[in-house]
Parts: C-alpha cells; structure tokens; sequence
C-alpha cells in the first residue's frame, strides 16, 4: 500500500492542480503521481455525476483463472472483501450535513466537533456542495470565516453511490484525491459520507470479525474434543448403605474392571480398588448410610465417599493406625482393624477427609493412572 | 526364591488336612499371610499368597480378589456358604478348609517348607 505521507501529498497536489486546471488537467496530474498501474479515468460524465452508473469491476483474475495454487494463495481475505463489501457498509451514516445559509465559521465548529474534515452542504434536503478543512483554512486565510457558506463551498460534487463496491470508492479516492465523498442512495438522497479510513475500519472490523469466527470455530472444536474426553469419563454413583455388609466390594469390583479394561497397572487397579472398598466399608460399619461417587477418566480415578453422619469426633485419632470404634458384630466379621482410613491415605495419591461430630463425613481420594510408582 | 515341591498347592492338602471348596489348579504359593482382619489383610498381604484365616464372611473373597491372592484356607473347620464359594470360583480364587486351628495349620504350613 501506498504510504499514507504519499496519499496526503498526492491529494494535496492534485487538489492544487483541479482547482488551477479543472478536471482533465488533474487527472493527468493524478495519473502521473499514481503512476502506470493507475488505470486512466473514465470520462467525467461517467464518474463525477451523482446519478453515474455502477461501473462493473472486475473481481481479481488471480481468484478466478489462477494457473496454480500458489498464485491463488497471493489473493488476501482482504482482497476479496473489498469486492464483497459495498459503500453503504462503510459510510457514515448519517452524515453530518450543513446548509448554504450557515457560516463557515459554524462549519469550522462542526467539523473540529465531530472531528470530521468535510461537511456536505444541503439546501431542502438535496446536497448543493461541500466545505472542505481546506476551504475552512481559506476562508480564515481570506478573512471571510464569518460569510455564509454559499459562495465558497464547492459546487462540484463527485458522489458515490451506496451500493457501490469498496474497490470501486477505493478507485474514486484514487482517482479524484479528495479525502471523501458524498454518498447517495437510488433515490439521490444523502444518506453518508465516506473516508479512507472509513474503508480501513470496515475491512479491520470484517476481518477481525472473520478472525473470531475462525477462533470460535476453533473453540467449537476443543469443546468437542473435550466432550469426547468426557464421554471416556465414567461416573459411578454408589448408595452405601448402613451395615449391607453383604454388599461390601462390588463397588471395587466395578473399578477393578473399568481399570483393567484400560490396561491401567496391577499396583495402580489395586490402590484404587483398596481405596473404594475401605470407603465403602466405613460407610457401612460406622455412618447412618452415604454415598460413593468414583469417577474415572484418563488421568485419575477419584472417589469421593460422603456419608449423613453421625461424624468423626477426633479426625487424628481415627487416622490412626489401629484405633476403632467399630461394633462388635462389624469386628467378627473381620473389621474394625482401625487400618481403613490409613490404608486409604497410604494408597491414595491425593487424599483429603473432612468430619464433624453430629454432621457427617466427606473423604476424597484420588489416584492417577500413569504413576509409575508401586504404592502397595 | 526357591520353592520347595510342597509350596505348591495341592501337595500343602496333605499336611493340614485340608479339603478343597473350589477346584484346585497346581500353582506355586508366593508365600502365605495369616489375618483375620480385612484392612490388614489389604494393607500387608503381598499378591499370589496363601491366605489363612478363620474369616467365612463374603468380604473375604473381595479383599482376596483385591490383592489378587491364589488362595484362601479356612481353619477350624469353618467353610463360607455355597454362594460365596461360588463367588470365589468365578473370581478364580481357590477355597480350601483345614479342620486343624490356625496355630498348627502356620506350623505345619512353615514346616512344609511355606515361607
């Protein structure tokens, strides 16, 4: 792209030819300054009348009739959207508009307002002319910034239409210099005005807007992945209830075989299963009934056992190594070695327990899967 | 380690006149562990062993299977219901019974050469 230095110096340049020489002087001028690459303008009857039709422009050969795919490549996104993005997605609208009767001095306000450099000028809603910042400099050079704006605004008035491409106003800025045009709609009403910068915001934005599309297509993508990854996430909710002795052990069971099935090590299937068997074995001989939730997925198998009570009094003491309070039919049957809660933390890679008398017991274990290390 | 002869299941039937539950396969005994109590069993057992304990509770074929051990001895005569010997058999845990206590089933076990 041409240096934005260039452009302003060009434009200031041939702004001083046109007013000088007229159009055709200037357009020798601007074809001289944009050099061979600019195509020589069409007529002026074809380009500086507001009710000029559409030229047809021809979208970029490189896209269509491209001999190979590297010379495809060469056409940008950008490229192709100022094909694809009209006038009217670019434009100002509405535009800020003054009339004949206002002074320059007015003009001058509106423009610093609005930071604008252009203000169209209307007379009963049909545009008339226009002020430029450099007629503004004029005018306070010439010392007639209070006038009216009717003798001083320019009556020639190159417009664009709305639904003109954005190559094609891109080609009217080279083209006249100027640094905005006019832009009326099918009924020749005023509905915008456009600049350069406009054009470069409204690329900017599409492609920025194209760029979080990709991103969120990304996105989409990942969270599908994630949803595959959860889909190998088995869940098992396990009641446990008070004394079921009886059913002590299916829950491990259950683990050993998803674990097994996924060719998890002996050592590491066993820790899980110990883990799972004494937390279900608590439930039973000392709590009011609870619930297991053992959750396996690709890294670890985490077993969280949440009982309704009656609570652990003294948590230290029950992480003790041989200290129980388990009854006296639980100890014929083989419990009540006060071994659980330690065997459970010496086979856990992540083991946490939370109790309160009179509330009740939250323990949760994890163990990876991949840990190389023998535990047991 | 070596193994005598006599660490192999079938031939340890002899010196504690033991019967078998489930079927028996010839298997040599990683060694044996003697517990009644089932965390402690899980927490000190060593896979492939012989385990003896005058537990018949159905716990007992899930901590062996837990730990992966070959077989279960009963003392005192004690033999589990039919279900779990059944259980046992499905998870391939061989069940035998050993009318003799657990004292003179581990000296008698130590003796034959079951370390």
């Amino acid at each position: 792209m041409t240096p934005a230095v260039t452009i302003e110096k060009r434009k200031a340049a041939a702004k001083v030819e046109q007013n000088a020489h007229g159009h055709k002087r200037f357009r020798a001028v601007h074809a001289r300054l944009t050099g061979a690459a600019c195509k020589p303008a069409d007529p002026p009857e074809m380009s500086l009348e507001t009710g000029a039709a559409e030229k047809p422009v021809t979208p970029p050969p490189a896209v269509e009739s491209a001999p190979n795919a590297a010379e495809k490549r060469q056409v940008s996104f950008a490229q192709i959207l100022v094909f694809e993005l009209r006038v009217r997605d670019a434009m100002t609208s509405p535009p800020i508009t003054a009339t004949a009767t206002d002074s320059l001095r007015s003009i001058q306000h509106l423009m610093k307002a609005h930071r604008i450099s252009g203000v169209p000028i209307l007379a009963n809603d049909v545009l008339v002319g226009i002020i430029s910042i450099e007629d503004i400099i004029n005018a306070l050079d010439g010392g007639h910034i209070n006038e009216s704006v009717e003798p001083w605004m320019s009556r020639k008035i190159v417009t664009l239409r709305d639904h003109f491409s954005l190559v094609r106003a891109v080609a009217e800025f080279d083209r006249h210099g100027y640094g905005r045009f006019p832009v009326l709609d099918a009924n020749n009403q005023l509905v915008g005005v456009i600049t350069r910068g406009d054009i470069t915001v409204c690329l900017m934005h599409h492609l920025e807007r194209r760029a979080e599309e990709a991103v969120a297509k990304e996105a989409a993508l990942v969270a599908t992945r994630a949803a595959d990854e959860k889909a190998h996430r088995i869940v098992i909710n396990t009641d446990v209830k008070s004394g079921d002795f009886e059913s002590a052990g299916k829950l491990s069971q259950r683990i050993r075989e998803v674990l097994r099935a996924r060719s998890v090590a002996p050592e590491i299937l066993r820790r899980a299963a110990i883990i799972a068997y004494e937390a279900e074995t608590n439930i039973i001989i000392h709590s009011l009934g609870g619930r297991i939730t053992t959750s396996i997925d690709a890294i670890k198998v985490r077993i969280r056992a949440v009982d309704r009570g009656p609570g652990i009094e003294n948590v230290d003491l029950a992480m003790q190594e041989g200290w129980s309070t388990a009854g006296p039919l639980a100890r014929e049957l083989g419990f009540g070695a006060g071994m659980g809660l330690p065997n459970i933390k010496r086979c856990a890679d992540e083991f946490t327990i939370q109790s309160e008398l009179g509330g009740g017991t939250r323990l949760q274990a994890a163990v990876f899967l991949h840990k190389a290390e023998t535990r047991l | 380690m070596k193994l005598k002869s006599a660490t192999k299941l079938p031939a340890l039937l002899t010196c504690v006149e033991a019967r078998p539950l489930t079927d028996l396969a010839e298997v040599e005994l990683s060694g044996c562990y003697i517990s009644d109590l089932l965390s402690d069993v899980l927490a000190n057992a060593r896979p492939g062993v012989l385990w003896v304990t005058i537990q018949i509770h159905r716990n007992v074929v899930s901590v062996a299977s837990m730990k992966d051990i070959t077989a279960v001895l009963f003392t005192c005569g004690r033999k589990p219901e039919q279900d779990i010997i059944a259980e046992a058999a499905e998870k391939g845990i061989m069940l035998l019974s050993t009318p003799l206590t657990t004292y003179e089933t581990a000296g008698k076990l130590w003796k034959a050469g079951l370390r």
